[in-house]
């Protein structure tokens, strides 16, 4: 398959059925380095199913996945070890990661504000500090391309700034940002809105890119 | 718009990892396992109660009965036979809900360690390192607990741990197995208790008057009880036994880590 230069994600006619259940019916999409998307859509469109399709922890009926370089997913529940501490968790995803320094985790930890609980096993964290931790598995490479689904459940108003602030950065930095949203009000912080409804992906731009397109 | 196939990147200068895929996965496999209280809890207080129960109910009755491997008749204490039946069953429920359990809990975090680039291989090893470790330290435990019981002679004693040793490795693989294919806890833990109760008690000639039946070659205590017994009362290593025990041990392992490799297989998008 190919597609337009400096694309680094492309799904083209991705289909996906549960049984008799057609979820997605040819959905296509391309997103480009610091370029940031959001998946919206009713509950059940499909949209988790999308991004699991696009992350490849689940496979496709039909239709093409391409992306050029590293790859992070968040998915919508935190899959975390509820035996193993935080710190744990980060050297597990370092050695699966090959980093050659937990510098990039500790940062993100300072960032999300949850370093106190370096010590404490998963089982015994917060909704919102074992979100923390979910995402920052995600993001401990510094991947070129993010898929995060819903990555701020639980988080407080002052946690959720900060991962606007993480993903800003990330952004800034040439990162394709791919997240699941189902808040109108932070809309216009994306560069492109992809409406999921009856399986396809309609692509809208935001208020805030169509501001940027008229200066 | 230009048409062009998508950018590959060069791949990032190799740089030493802080922390080795094995070392890690090794450690934290034990770890996982050494948190699971209610296992702890059932080898501290389940095998001394249940050594006691049995032997209570039982007595030290003579019991005449043809071992299956030899074919030579033997008297020996009915007690010290349910022991030996007693303390296989043991280990079968404990090492094989603990490995279950932490399987079947793990699997998605596992799954999501090998889409973050861990390697299949090393976590599979790790695992069944860790698995192998464990369900040797609760075999050791149980046979040494056995001893307040009952000093069968250093032989025996050995023949009875080895025993005990091969049907721990077994039903931790069965743990392994049942942990990447049952969905709920309960359906894993009932096969378990229940496998293992059939599995051990039909072996043993007290309670069942068929205990030399051929189809009891086909379950997967034969071999460690016939070589246990072999060697505690007949004073033979009845080595083929406890080989037939390892075979049991080893076909759960290759299918149970073949299933683990599927489910926790992710697919890469070409570039």
């Amino acid at each position: 398959m190919t597609t337009a230069r400096g694309t680094v994600l492309v799904a083209r006619d991705v289909h996906k059925a549960y049984g008799r259940h057609q979820v997605l019916r040819g959905a296509d999409l391309e997103v480009g380095p610091g370029q940031m998307v959001a998946v919206v859509g009713e509950n059940g469109a499909g949209k988790s199913t999308l991004l699991r399709i696009l992350a490849g922890t689940l496979g496709a009926d039909r239709g093409e996945v391409r992306i050029a370089g590293t790859l992070g997913y968040c998915p919508q529940e935190p899959v975390v070890n509820d035996n193993l501490t935080v710190g744990q968790h980060l050297r597990y995803f370092a050695a699966a990661r090959r980093l050659a320094s937990l510098e990039r985790a500790s940062e993100l930890v300072d960032l999300l504000r949850f370093g106190q609980y370096n010590d404490q096993v998963a089982g015994a964290l917060s909704g919102g500090t074992r979100q923390k931790l979910n995402l920052t598995l995600a993001l401990l490479d510094d991947p070129d391309v993010l898929l995060l689904d819903e990555p701020y459940q639980g988080f407080d108003w002052e946690t959720y700034l900060r991962f606007w602030d993480v993903v800003g950065d990330l952004r800034a930095r040439g990162k394709a940002i791919v997240i699941i949203s189902h808040l109108v009000i932070e809309q216009d912080r994306f560069d492109l809105l992809a409406d999921l409804a009856d399986g396809r992906l309609t692509i809208r731009a935001t208020s805030a890119e169509n501001a940027h397109d008229s200066h | 718009m230009t048409v062009t196939d998508l950018t590959r990147r060069p791949p990032a200068p190799r740089q030493a990892a802080v922390f080795r895929q094995f070392p890690t996965a090794w450690r934290f496999a034990l770890r996982n396992q050494a948190r699971n209280r209610l296992a702890a809890l059932l080898l501290v207080v389940f095998v001394p109660a249940w050594y006691l129960l049995m032997l209570a109910i039982t007595g030290h009755k003579p019991l005449t009965f043809r071992l299956f491997a030899t074919g030579q008749y033997l008297t020996v204490d009915s007690g010290h036979l349910t022991l030996i039946s007693a303390g296989l069953n043991s280990v079968t429920m404990i090492v094989g809900f603990a490995i279950f359990a932490a399987i079947r809990r793990t699997l998605a975090f596992d799954k999501r360690l090998v889409f973050a680039g861990y390697r299949q291989a090393t976590l599979i090893a790790a695992k069944t390192c860790a698995i192998a470790v464990i369900a040797a330290a609760v075999a050791l435990y149980t046979a040494t607990v056995l001893l307040a019981f009952w000093r069968p002679g250093t032989g025996g004693w050995l023949a009875i741990w080895a025993g005990f040793t091969v049907m721990a490795l077994t039903y931790g693989a069965f743990g392994l197995l049942l942990g990447v294919l049952v969905k709920g806890d309960l359906e894993g833990f009932f096969l378990i208790v229940m496998g293992g109760l059939m599995d051990t008690f039909l072996q043993n000639p007290l309670g069942n008057p068929l205990a030399n039946n051929p189809i009891l070659a086909w379950f997967p205590s034969f071999g460690p009880m016939q070589f246990a017994v072999g060697g505690a009362f007949a004073h033979q290593a009845l080595w083929g036994y406890l080989a037939l025990g390892l075979a049991w041990a080893a076909a759960f392992t290759a299918t149970g880590l073949v299933i683990f490799q599927i489910r926790t297989r992710t697919r890469r998008h070409p570039g």
